[in-house]
């Protein structure tokens, strides 16, 4: 789909991992409860006290990962913002739904309101960044970063668009944990969050939440992480087969022993999980990482599993609690990473190392 | 050089009409829908345009049982979606690769109000808390259909369906698919009409936009799509296109997250990109169907950004959501429809309730219909809440 690759030049999160810390996936904290939430930053440390009192705290930590990003990578502003998210400003929506309906409609405040639309942290990342450029939001369930970061790439076809933000921010407030407990999300309980993907075989996961914001650009710098060489997004309730996979790989010229790692959306839940194991026959065991297990399952967790893997190739080196066969994995050319939301929404996106 | 794409196709669901023919009657005849409200109950007495189908009867049009969970934006946008389908010629075993791309904000939220404290103290409504997402309501309208391969779910308030449609030319382009449908859906939920309440910009009266009384927006709903797909393969499955989608633009206002830039720069941004994709100078515009919401702020700088824009020659200007009231994130899609009928029938739709021209502005709009009058190139804007402005162009073929 891409005319040439693309650089991702910038990568900041806040997760339930040590925030803005590239390192963490190397030597993350293990968790033994089934809703955790972020570790923030001290936010007075990077935001204006009286700015931060109007925001919520998703918008506080989009505008931290996005003005990260954005410096890291050596730009000013970027020529597209996208935003990804599967429940958006979720906090406020529920704040202000709340009043609405036990004061039956009366004395509503409009703050909660005005700070309940999803697009509220693209625009409040462009007014941040004071960027009038391109500026899109997506919210497709388990695939809304996807959503976002095929848009950004599309955006980057064109001759004027050099760099484009894109960023994944879901929260997972106590009522919405709640709500989705009700339609089995989550496991009773949880020993070793580390362990989730190979402890198992029950329903549920655990539940996380996070912001990731990316820099990506049709220009190579010093400390560029890695490239994106191509992404698709197939939509099919009846699920995919081995063949999806390798058709996608054949267009890029690659086979499967061209994949270094195969990376997977596999979070604990038998489920979920079972779409991943029947593609085992594609890759050895020592070949398939996971990342939801370091930063729960939400939404938008793909935006953090795509940080993962471009840490990992910047790197050259897997960490073994990524991995399924819990070895580190090292020397990595291609990544591919695919996820599914449900069994019917479906992505894949290849990943290289860079090229000096 | 880009491929063009062009408009095979199109369907519409809203208050001024259940269907294209309707929409286009509604339209020549200025016939506002805008009244009191009937679907939901609300203690705020504001004057909305609903669609006049219950969801019973829309079930019924729809063959679907009474006891399937579908919500109310689902089922319009399968209603708009079936008549664009039907529009395009495209059958459910379709061996093309076709996408749905569906703008909504509100997603569920119609039955998440109803039954919120349900969804936290029992498992009685546990089917409206899976389709409470966004992305939850565009997977029940395309399931219904069968025939989409990709599907996406654009959400920037008001220009969701606008949003919608520039990506799903953009997909086509870079030959990510065929085919797009491509709009949105949205119906009244207390939720919003209270959240705009609470801003004070909903008119207790007829909305009316570019006049200088004009005080707030009226809430409509409804749903619309149209559908695109190169020229190339319109000519192959012998499909006489309506028109071209010429050029798109998008623009970040960055400015305030709920009000528009005094002097509209992004509004100016949107356009100005809009009408260099289509390759056109701005005296070729010949009619602008304005995001025109009524309220003071938008109209003010919409308008002041179309001054500075269409210097040399004023097209002719009207907003149609007085007649259609704010559909918000189908507005895109329903003032796209409207926008290729005008072109298509030689017609500049009029602005409902106009009286006095705003002393800040150079132009008044239409007032009237304007029928037997040649349209070559129409624009039309989508603004949303935190300054994610759209401008499309429609152009004859």
């Amino acid at each position: 789909m891409l005319n040439k690759p693309i650089y991702i030049n910038g990568a900041a999160a806040i997760s339930i991992q040590e925030p803005l810390n590239e390192t963490v996936i190397y030597n993350p904290l293990n968790y033994s409860q089934v809703h955790v939430r972020c570790i923030d930053p001290v936010f007075k440390e990077h935001l204006n006290p009286i700015a931060a009192r109007r925001m919520s705290l998703i918008i506080k930590r989009a505008i931290i990962t996005a003005r990260y990003a954005v410096k890291m990578a050596e730009i000013e502003k970027p020529d597209a913002i996208i935003t990804g998210t599967g429940l958006g400003c979720v906090q406020d929506t529920e704040k202000f739904l709340e009043a609405m309906i036990r004061n039956k409609e009366k004395f509503l405040q409009p703050a909660f309101f005005i700070q309940s639309t999803h697009n509220t942290i693209s625009s409040q990342i462009a007014i941040d960044l004071k960027c009038k450029a391109y500026n899109n939001t997506y919210i497709h369930r388990g695939v809304s970063f996807e959503n976002a970061l095929i848009d950004a790439l599309l955006q980057l076809n064109k001759p004027k668009i050099d760099s484009a933000l894109v960023t994944g921010n879901d929260e997972m407030t106590p009522a919405y944990f709640k709500l989705l407990q009700r339609l089995n999300y989550w496991k009773n309980s949880v020993d070793s969050s580390l362990n989730i993907v190979d402890s198992e075989n029950s329903i549920g996961s655990f539940a996380g939440e996070g912001s990731v914001s990316l820099v990506l650009s049709k220009n190579k710098i010093k400390n560029s992480f890695a490239t994106i060489n191509d992404i698709k997004l197939h939509y099919n309730p009846n699920g995919i087969d081995e063949k999806f996979i390798v058709d996608f790989l054949l267009k890029n010229g690659l086979n499967t022993d061209d994949v270094s790692l195969f990376i997977t959306g596999a979070n604990g839940d038998f489920n979920n999980d079972l779409v991943y194991k029947k593609l085992d026959n594609l890759f050895d065991n020592n070949r398939i990482g996971h990342y939801k297990n370091i930063c729960g399952e939400f939404y938008t967790a793909p935006a953090f599993g795509l940080y993962a893997a471009a840490i990992c190739l910047k790197n050259n080196t897997v960490p073994k609690t990524m991995m399924l066969s819990n070895n580190n994995l090292n020397n990595i050319n291609n990544i591919l990473f695919y996820n599914h939301f449900q069994n019917r929404d479906h992505s894949l996106i290849l990943l290289s190392k860079c090229i000096n | 050089m880009l491929d063009e794409i062009v408009v095979s196709g199109m369907g519409s669901i809203s208050g001024i009409g259940n269907n294209l023919d309707e929409t286009l009657q509604s339209c020549l005849q200025m016939k506002c829908a805008i009244k009191e409200l009937q679907h939901i109950k609300s203690i705020h007495k504001l004057p909305c345009a609903e669609v006049s189908y219950t969801d019973a009867e829309m079930k019924a049009i729809l063959n679907i049982a009474d006891s399937e969970t579908a919500t109310r934006t689902a089922l319009m946008g399968m209603i708009a979606t079936q008549e664009a389908l039907n529009n395009a010629k495209i059958t459910n075993d379709s061996k093309y690769r076709i996408a749905f791309l569906n703008g909504t904000t509100v997603g569920g939220m119609e039955k998440s109000e109803m039954y919120y404290f349900d969804f936290l103290e029992n498992d009685k409504f546990n089917h409206y808390i899976e389709a409470h997402d966004c992305g939850a309501c565009t997977e029940k309208i395309a399931d219904y259909f069968g025939c989409f391969s990709y599907v996406g779910t654009p959400s920037t308030a008001c220009s969701s369906a606008a949003n919608a449609i520039m990506l799903g030319a953009e997909l086509i382009r870079n030959g990510e698919v065929d085919i797009v449908v491509a709009g949105g859906s949205e119906c009244i939920t207390k939720f919003h009409l209270n959240g705009f309440n609470s801003l004070m910009i909903l008119d207790k009266e007829i909305c009316r936009p570019f006049d200088e009384t004009r005080a707030g927006l009226n809430l409509g709903e409804g749903a619309a799509y149209i559908v695109i797909e190169s020229s190339k393969l319109a000519e192959k499955r012998k499909i006489k296109p309506l028109c071209k989608l010429s050029g798109y633009g998008n623009a970040c206002d960055a400015y305030h997250q709920t009000a528009s830039s005094p002097d509209g720069d992004g509004a100016v941004i949107a356009m100005t990109n809009a009408l260099e994709t289509s390759g056109i100078e701005p005296k070729d515009i010949d009619y602008i169907n304005a995001h025109g919401t009524g309220t003071p702020n938008n109209d003010e700088s919409e308008g002041k950004a179309i001054a500075r824009v269409f210097l040399e020659k004023i097209p002719y200007i009207s907003s149609t959501k007085s007649i259609t009231g704010h559909t918000t994130s189908a507005a895109g899609g329903v003032e796209s429809v409207i926008s290729i009928l005008s072109l298509n029938n030689r017609f500049v739709p009029g602005n409902y309730n106009f009286k006095t021209q705003m002393s800040c502005l150079p132009f008044k709009p239409v007032s009237e219909v304007i029928t037997n009058v040649d349209l070559k190139h129409v624009l039309s804007n989508s603004f949303g809440f935190g300054g994610n402005n759209s401008s499309l162009v429609f152009s004859k073929i």
